[in-house]
């Protein structure tokens, strides 16, 4: 490590918080404009008459508020199922010798890459005859295949870190295996875990080609419940004029989605810049 | 499950059937209506569809297609019509009902609302474009608006007077409304045997496709075009047409009450939409919305009659009243307070541009038409003497489904 | 970083690997039930939303079958793939992809290589740092995308304001109306949101380049300019080559900034895009499920390609030895 922190490192420095936060700041300010200043069109930076409106309006609106329901029930389900089922893959290559590793860490790497586009059209045609169509379940299973790759790599990455001897070490001082598991194991394997969560949460909130291709509703009235998530509403987002996008509406939305993504971002980003590393350094 | 749900449905049995309408987004009216045409067998509730007609479509198209009973009533844009009713989506309509709705709808609403000889959707308002201008604008000019005024005058006397042109020329369904005026306008037609479905004859390479195309190339090319002009649509041509290079503008009716209480509101006049030739009748574009009953709906009657309610021509003179959008029917523009709103010499265009107007080609086929003629005739300064003969190819392959759209 | 394996970890995994493998023991054979049995669900699940559906394509993709046509299905073998491959639309479609992919990788290689080399500099505030840049990284795409569209907005965005001093830029510079404006906006869109995950995986390479080596190098005189080319980026070898397959597979899906910015007008169409439309849009099933065949071979070409070209071990680089 060099320790000298010349003009280039701050200049640096500068850039990166810039690239980083001018657009963040952009949206936000955005959303301070009120929408007859957007409808007038408003290329200035910061907003004219500073109104808090828009938010009151987003929180209102039902279709917005229940996207954001539909977005935190499916991406949270989905998270907690991917990493269960991930952790116990993970376990398995990390820990055991079986046949087919090999080939589960192709499967793996072949999901990753799959170009999700390509399933809609099958997926459409099988959710409308399994009924699945713009439900929950509907998006959680597509979410799940397509998180568990990345949740499997990250969790074998930290699961081979772990020092498995000390579970036998514990036993070997007394422990029942129940114990040597739940005090060693646990504590080891937690922050893997978390990590993997934080980054499939990540990609289901993000995820908008199967969002926007297997939903029509953010809820199906009285007898159904419709699953849009944030992103697909947004993009279909109508406000009071109904030939103008509502820019600084949008923007507030914008704003408001973020908010997750940041406050996960400033109590763990350790663990997310670990967890998005791990294993890419390798070889 | 079904208990479960069997057991809900029993509990909401004291407030009656809920009629589920999916609208297309306006100002509340469409929600206002449900309000008020609800009784006390039924309570409509709405779901608003997205902005753009054509993802309108696609959304309702995915849940019907899947067989949702959770859809009662749709409004429906008149060019996917008969592509909803081929596919087998839409209930007929009861002979009663139609003929009532015949009696009292324009003509050119119920030929919008019938495929194969049957209603099948009902007309709820109709919508039309007029050539908006700015009289101060048009002081300046030599023009004379009290005559049927040509698309090339209007591009000349704006272009001439540093003014701006605004249409709708984005690549979307609205650009397609644009050229099928055009192209009506100067006696074509884009598709003919229509009822040929894939194998209808195009006939977008003719002389109306010539001057279709000169009327979007002198735009294009010359300095009435708007800076926009390529991403262009109804809301962007409204802000055009309210700066201060705005002009002339063609939009449909909901113009007159946009600009509220902004000092252009004062300075807007009108007049029959612009003719593509010299000497022809302008065609003004038809739109509007008819209401439609989802086939798999399981309460057919129930729907028909809150059909029946909102589709009156008090409740399409409330409708207008509220949205801008309006009246399918002679009777709903005998409105006291519209006439108060709109003046009579306003109501008297919109009704004469509606009995004129031409509907966008009547068939299953119709997106598959509006995306060649947008995949061909966009951006609007690509357009020359060899867009028809191009689009004219591109169609009859896309029809075909030997054309990627 | 906390995640690295020391050599002598891994080293211990690989021997008791090795001495499980002994063949056919009762103890093996247990332990590959019990392996197998681990990672059925997640195998099953990842299967039954893609192997199967893409099978369904396969076959789906020899009809004619427009979903508001039902009756008109109709079985036409490979036509789907003729007419599209025979379709100009398919190569311009194809070639934006590309473009998209190239330019975009190539900027966020090079940006993210200067965030790494000031991430691993950088002596203060590393935390805000990091902070920062997980932020565009965490962002919906979505929302980057509206950000950014507004902000080239004509009407309500501020670039024309403030890079109107450049020569190609104007107060009315419409960057949604034509092909190369909007082509840019949608890259700058994209290059701003990923390009912090480029900058995240290339820093966890650079930290794993000794600096004794580079203290060497400059003992023995080398040039800034030599001990980047020299001892710097050949020993982050390993970490360039998996920043740029991941994110060039990952560009060559680009969809969500082009459905939001400009929905494919101005022919800035990906393959994606085209793909979403004929099944989503059009309800061309036969079609789509065609296109759906194709775009996923192109994937795989495109995975081979880099990884033969660059001659990345995956198994070793992702640590999976």
């Amino acid at each position: 490590m060099q320790g000298r922190t010349g003009v280039g490192i701050w200049a640096g420095f500068a850039a990166i918080m810039v690239w980083c936060l001018l657009p963040v700041v952009w949206i936000i300010m955005l959303s301070f404009k009120s929408v007859d200043e957007t409808s007038a069109g408003s290329p200035q930076f910061f907003p004219q008459d500073f109104t808090l409106a828009n938010y009151g309006d987003i929180l209102s609106d039902s279709d917005f508020t229940n996207a954001l329901i539909n977005s935190f029930g499916i991406s949270l389900i989905a998270t907690v199922l991917s990493v269960i089922f991930a952790t116990f893959t993970a376990y398995a290559i990390a820990r055991l010798e079986f046949r087919g590793k090999k080939l589960v860490l192709s499967i793996a790497l072949a999901i990753a890459m799959f170009p999700v586009v390509a399933l809609v059209g099958p997926l459409f045609d099988m959710w409308r005859t399994f009924g699945l169509f713009n439900t929950w379940p509907g998006l959680i299973i597509p979410y799940m295949s397509f998180t568990l790759p990345l949740a499997i790599w990250t969790l074998s990455a930290f699961f081979r870190e772990i020092p498995w001897e000390m579970e036998q070490a514990a036993q070997v001082d007394g422990a029942t295996s129940w114990q040597a598991f739940r005090k060693v194991i646990v504590p080891l394997a937690a922050p893997g875990v978390f990590t993997a969560a934080i980054l499939t949460f990540f990609f289901a909130w993000n995820e908008f080609v199967l969002a926007i291709s297997l939903t029509t509703t953010v809820d199906g009235g009285a007898t159904s419940t419709g699953a849009r998530t944030v992103p697909a509403q947004m993009s279909f987002f109508v406000g009071p004029d109904p030939f103008n996008p509502p820019y600084s509406q949008l923007a507030t939305a914008s704003v408001v989605v973020t908010i997750p993504i940041i406050v996960i971002v400033l109590l763990f980003q350790r663990k997310i810049v670990a967890g998005l590393t791990s294993g890419a350094v390798k070889g | 499950m079904v208990l479960l749900s069997s057991a809900l449905a029993a509990c909401g049995g004291d407030s009656g059937t809920e009629l589920i309408w999916y609208t297309n987004p306006d100002t509340g009216g469409q929600a206002k209506l449900a309000e008020k045409c609800s009784t006390d067998d039924y309570t409509i509730t709405t779901q608003v569809l997205p902005q753009d007609a054509s993802q309108q479509r696609i959304q309702l198209v995915r849940r019907l297609a899947a067989g949702d009973t959770e859809i009662d009533l749709m409004s429906l844009d008149p060019p996917f019509t008969a592509e909803f009713a081929e596919a087998g989506y839409l209930a007929d309509i009861p002979d009663g009902l139609e003929q009532k709705l015949t009696d009292q709808s324009f003509e050119g609403a119920v030929d919008a609302a019938t495929w194969e000889d049957q209603m099948v959707v009902a007309p709820f308002w109709s919508n039309t474009q007029v050539l908006w201008y700015r009289k101060s604008f048009v002081e300046k000019t030599d023009l004379d608006v009290s005559q049927p005024v040509t698309w090339e005058q209007v591009i000349r006397a704006a272009d001439e007077n540093g003014g701006k042109v605004a249409v709708q020329a984005n690549k979307y369904e609205g650009y397609a409304v644009w050229i099928n005026a055009l192209f009506e306008g100067a006696g074509g037609r884009l598709v003919e045997d229509v009822e040929q479905g894939a194998d209808a004859t195009v006939t977008v390479d003719s002389p109306a496709g010539e001057d279709a195309a000169r009327v979007v190339e002198q735009l294009a090319s010359s300095k009435a075009a708007p800076a926009d002009l390529s991403v262009s649509n109804e809301g962007t041509a409204v802000a055009t047409f309210g700066s201060d290079a705005g002009a002339f503008m063609v939009n449909w009716t909901f113009v007159w009450t946009a600009y509220g209480d902004d000092p252009v509101s004062k300075d807007i006049g009108f007049t029959r939409y612009p003719r593509t030739v010299e000497g022809e009748e302008s065609a003004p574009p038809y739109g509007g919305i008819g209401l439609g009953v989802n086939a798999a709906t399981e309460s057919r009657s129930e729907a028909m009659s809150a059909v029946e309610c909102i589709t009156s021509p008090e409740n399409q003179a409330f409708y207008a009243n509220d949205s801008g959008n309006m009246p399918a029917s002679a009777a709903g523009y005998d409105d006291p307070k519209l006439r108060e709103t709109y003046g009579q010499d306003l109501l008297d265009l919109f009704q004469q541009s509606v009995e004129a107007a031409a509907p966008r080609t009547v068939s299953p086929y119709w997106s598959d038409i509006s995306l060649s003629l947008q995949s061909t005739w966009h951006p609007p300064s690509s357009v020359d003497g060899q867009t028809p003969g191009q689009s004219a190819d591109f169609m009859s392959q896309a029809l075909q489904a030997e054309r990627l759209l | 970083m906390s995640t690295a394996v020391s050599p002598d970890q891994r080293s211990t995994t690989r021997k008791t690997g090795r001495q499980a493998r002994s063949p056919s023991t009762e103890r093996s054979r247990a332990e590959n039930r019990l392996g197998l049995k681990l990672v059925a669900p997640a195998v099953v699940l990842m299967l039954l939303v893609t192997a199967y559906p893409m099978l369904q394509a396969l076959y789906l993709s020899l009809f004619r079958y427009r979903l508001t046509n039902p009756d008109d299905r109709q079985f036409i073998g490979f036509d789907n793939y003729v007419t599209a491959l025979s379709d100009q639309l398919f190569w311009q479609d194809l070639w934006n992809t590309v473009v998209i992919m190239v330019v975009t990788v190539a900027v966020e290689l090079v940006i993210g290589f200067a965030f790494a080399m000031v991430m691993h500099r950088v002596i203060f505030a590393r935390g805000v740092i990091r902070t920062s840049i997980l932020i565009p990284y965490g962002i919906i795409t979505v929302v980057s995308a509206f950000a950014w569209q507004f902000a080239f907005s004509l009407n309500n965005g501020f670039v024309n304001g403030w890079f109107s001093w450049l020569p190609w830029i104007a107060a009315d510079t419409n960057w949604f109306g034509d092909h190369w404006h909007a082509m840019f906006a949608i890259m700058v869109s994209e290059i701003w949101k990923t390009t912090p995950f480029m900058a995240l995986l290339l820093l966890a390479g650079l930290s794993q380049v000794s600096e004794d080596m580079i203290e060497a190098a400059k003992v023995d005189g080398a040039t800034w300019w030599q001990r980047l080319w020299k001892v710097i980026l050949p020993n982050m070898r390993a970490a360039i080559m998996v920043a740029v397959l991941f994110r060039a597979l990952d560009a060559f899906r680009i969809f969500d900034n082009i459905f939001v910015m400009t929905k494919g007008a101005q022919e800035t169409e990906s393959s994606s895009f085209l793909t979403y439309r004929q099944v989503i849009e059009q309800f061309q099933l036969g079609m789509g499920s065609a296109l759906s065949v194709l775009l996923f071979l192109s994937v795989l070409v495109l995975a081979y390609g880099i990884v033969k070209l660059f001659r990345v071990d995956l198994s070793q680089a992702r640590g999976e030895g």
